[in-house]
């Protein structure tokens, strides 16, 4: 039995057939069930498990359809419309879905309706029906009003004027119900009906593409699931090629025979279609990702979450083509993102900014744009980088003109420094960085440098950057914040940088 | 093909194994790939080390300073693992400098350059900076691919990876600490791919001693003062020029060792040789001697430009209050 604390009083959320049998029922105290019965068993309701254990049975249903969507905190809807005969039809796809989630331990209720509304009622008042289309006012007429999916206030309000079943409601006029209940009952009485709309929302997006094998017998080894990643692929392939579409977002489902579902998903950083390159990119994922294959998997899908125009290009006559090595250096990046995550491997793109921590922005590897027009992909609408980017040739041109010497690295963090100057203004003439003290031989500056007025806040001060050689010839990039002009505020020394 | 190699493994396997026994380093017993024929030119001897002229094609990647390239016997090899090692993290500017420079010397033809490294590394020593290799090193900023991994075994495994694209212009890994996963073996496997592919992979390892590797030529990088910008009226007092550096050849094929003081001239794009005339003293001071020429302030002062003679040590006085006003903060 589970108990649930309501209006401060733990009261019974769930109870099971034992219980039952005892004359208990849901909503009574615990204090009075425990005094009629001493010997009961109760545990705390733990909504956010309840909420996980949903969760992964919608996973688990994912193999009958890809659309599958939770309803409220104790069922799922799935949409089945062209799956049915995958499994032998509707009846025969209820038995097993019903036998599996049995075999699991669940004692679950399903039927299947053409609308969501009278699925959901037949789940809940009958057992195992299959509603045909048009059946269903027939089949609703003898249920109770909370089979519309309707509050408990509302079905009060209903029952009290007398309108006890669904038939009733069906026969009552509409535009006074409507008048003095709003317009909820018939809404859901259309929905159930068929009359008007429902939309689904699944869980999941629904891919693009999607292939499958369920196996006769469960797979256990990562190299038998690589086998069978280059199978789908190739399966996969014609549909990409009749579409003239690569993929760009390839997951992988696998099914586990106790109704676990593990997912993982490549990117590729240009559309592919290649069997091999996709069961290359998915043998670095499977890799660094622990699955744990249990008693094995009995059903694998390849998903094609995000597709794209696939391009064919021709290399040059002469053989040393550059598209072959981008190619290749498209495919190393892949599989580094495959294995080490999407941010591993990134190229600068500069930006217009003279603050040097805004100057660059590292992009993704897959994200940036191809280094010249030519030989890359075609990007397509509004994905050509992000917002405030610069092609990287032309911004490369600015800099050039620019003429300001740049550090070759830059500090994520400015560290502070204790410094000292000779005049306030001026360059420091020693500095302690890390617990170690450098006196600066030579020093050239300050560059300064104005905060961003356009979106900077307003506590942004002006920066003054020296380059500075220690005593033993290193040089940095030291930058005071603030200047002596008055005002409270202390100027501050930052090291941001090492010079070459 | 296939068979030579075998043996070349199996000779390698049983001089590792006489070395183990006689107990010396097994660092010298890299194989030198075979020579090529010499040519009909004159070989010119320097210090009873012979400079071939005309191998720049041949594998080897003069770095434009003569003596260096001599000591070198004629450059560094242009495939194969070559390791840069800095003694400290915050010389990491001169280190990765000198690397930037040998990148440059490399990438003529157009490809990318790929430089992985760990996050700690760039935690400690600041990440790349696009801006600033551009306008030192003339490497634009398309061409470079940045790698940062969380964790050292996979900055390997990356390195490993890309050592043998040939797509890619030139690699560098760039790492910290001791590594235990690079040993003899991890070396070779990259020096090989490397030489497979046909162009450099440079190790930067930071703060770390020397151990046994399989790279040819392995060089201290420290940093170095920089000469003085020229303009046009000759050079200018108290300003900071191109990047020096300070080189030691620790181990290379020709076995010769020195000190070498180079400066990297991003208008031709090759390193030279710091000559006497050059207006900073040529030796850098050491750590402990850079105390006693803290106490000696003058001294330092008058190659300073005169800067700081006049302060005496000692912060201005009207500067003071801001100067303890964060520490008594803190």
């Amino acid at each position: 039995m589970v108990s649930r604390r309501e209006r401060s009083a733990q009261r019974i959320a769930a109870l099971d057939e034992q219980a039952e049998a005892l004359g208990l029922k849901r909503g009574m105290g615990i204090a009075d069930a425990r005094a009629m019965h001493p010997s009961l068993e109760v545990v705390e309701a733990d909504p956010a498990a309840e909420e996980r254990l949903l969760d992964g049975l919608a996973d688990w249903c994912d193999r009958y359809t890809p659309l599958v969507a939770l309803d409220g905190s104790d069922g799922l809807h799935l949409d089945v419309t062209g799956c049915a005969h995958l499994f032998g039809g509707e009846r025969a796809m209820l038995d097993d879905l019903l036998k599996r989630l049995r075999e699991q331990g669940f004692s679950a209720r399903a039927a299947i309706a053409s609308t969501a509304g009278a699925a959901w009622a037949a789940a809940r008042f009958a057992r195992g029906v299959i509603l045909e289309a048009g059946a269903e006012a027939a089949f609703l007429r003898d249920l109770p009003l909370p089979a519309l999916r309707l509050d408990s206030s509302v079905c009060a309000g209903l029952e009290s004027v007398g309108l006890r079943t669904v038939g009733a409601i069906l026969e009552a006029p509409r535009a006074p119900l409507a008048r003095r209940f709003g317009r909820l009952p018939l809404t859901r009485l259309d929905q159930a009906l068929g009359h008007a709309e429902e939309a689904l929302s699944p869980r999941l997006p629904v891919a693009t593409l999607s292939v499958e094998r369920a196996l006769a017998e469960p797979v256990q080894r990562m190299e038998d699931i690589e086998e069978l990643v280059l199978m789908l692929a190739t399966t996969a392939r014609a549909s990409l090629e009749a579409r003239g579409e690569g993929a760009k977002a390839i997951e992988l489902a696998l099914f586990r025979v106790d109704g676990a579902v593990s997912r993982v998903g490549v990117g590729a950083s240009r559309p592919m279609r290649d069997p091999r390159l996709i069961q290359r990119l998915f043998r670095e994922r499977l890799a660094v990702t622990t699955i744990d294959a249990g008693f094995g998997f009995d059903l694998v899908r390849l998903n094609m979450r995000e597709s794209a125009r696939f391009e064919a290009r021709q290399g040059d006559l002469t053989g040393n083509g550059r598209a072959a090595d981008e190619e290749d250096l498209a495919l190393f990046a892949d599989r580094i993102c495959a294995r080490l995550g999407r941010a591993a491997i990134s190229r600068p793109m500069l930006r217009e900014s003279h603050l040097p921590e805004r100057a660059v922005s590292l992009v993704p590897f897959a994200d940036a744009p191809p280094p010249d027009g030519r030989g890359g992909p075609v990007p397509r609408k509004g994905t050509t980088g992000l917002p405030g980017l610069v092609p990287a040739a032309s911004a490369a041109q600015a800099s050039r003109t620019d003429g300001r010497e740049q550090p070759i690295r830059l500090l994520r963090r400015p560290e502070p420094v204790e410094a000292s100057a000779e005049v306030p203004d001026g360059p420091p003439f020693s500095f302690r960085w890390r617990r170690t003290l450098y006196r600066v031989a030579r020093a050239e500056g300050p560059e300064r440098i104005a905060p961003e007025w356009w979106h900077a806040s307003p506590e942004a001060r002006t920066r003054d950057y020296f380059r500075v050689e220690d005593t033993a010839g290193r040089r940095f990039w030291l930058c005071r914040e603030g200047l002596y002009d008055g005002t409270p505020a202390v100027p501050r020394w930052f090291m941001h940088g090492l010079f070459a | 093909m296939a068979t030579i190699a075998t043996a070349r493994e199996t000779l390698f396997a049983l001089r590792r194994q006489i070395a183990r026994i006689q107990g010396t380093a097994a660092e010298r017993l890299e194989v030198v790939p075979a020579d090529p024929p010499p040519e009909e030119g004159t070989v010119l001897r320097e210090g009873g080390v012979a400079l071939r002229q005309g191998l720049h094609a041949a594998g080897l990647l003069a770095t434009g300073a003569d003596a260096f390239d001599t000591a070198l016997g004629g450059g560094l090899p242009r495939a194969a693992l070559t390791e840069i090692h800095g003694a400290e993290m915050r010389n990491a500017g001169a280190v990765a400098g000198f690397a930037l420079g040998l990148a440059a010397l490399t990438l003529s033809d157009g490809l990318p350059f790929l430089w992985i490294a760990t996050a700690d590394t760039h935690r400690e020593a600041g990440t790349p900076h696009a801006p600033g290799l551009w306008f030192r090193f003339g490497i634009a900023p398309e061409r470079m691919l940045f790698c940062e991994t969380a964790r050292l075994d996979d900055a390997l495994w990356v390195a490993d990876e890309a050592a043998r694209l040939s797509c890619v212009g030139l690699v560098i890994l760039e790492l910290r600490g001791t590594a235990r996963r690079l040993d003899l073996t991890a070396t070779r496997r990259l020096h090989f791919r490397a030489r497979d592919a046909g162009r450099p992979v440079l190790l930067i390892r930071h703060s770390t001693l020397a151990e046994a590797t399989a790279a040819p030529v392995r060089l201290l990088v420290s940093p170095a003062a920089a000469g003085l910008r020229s303009t046009v009226s000759g050079p200018l007092v108290g300003s900071i020029g191109p990047p020096a550096f300070c080189v030691d050849l620790d181990k290379s094929r020709t076995g010769a060792s020195g000190r070498f003081e180079l400066e990297w001239n991003a208008h031709d794009r090759t390193f030279r040789h710091r000559r006497p005339e050059d207006p900073v003293a040529l030796v850098p001071l050491s750590p402990d001697r850079e105390r006693l020429a803290a106490s000696a302030r003058p001294d330092l002062a008058s190659h300073a430009g005169g800067r700081a003679a006049a302060a005496g040590g000692q912060p201005a006085r009207e500067e003071r209050p801001a100067d303890r006003r964060p520490r008594r903060a803190g």
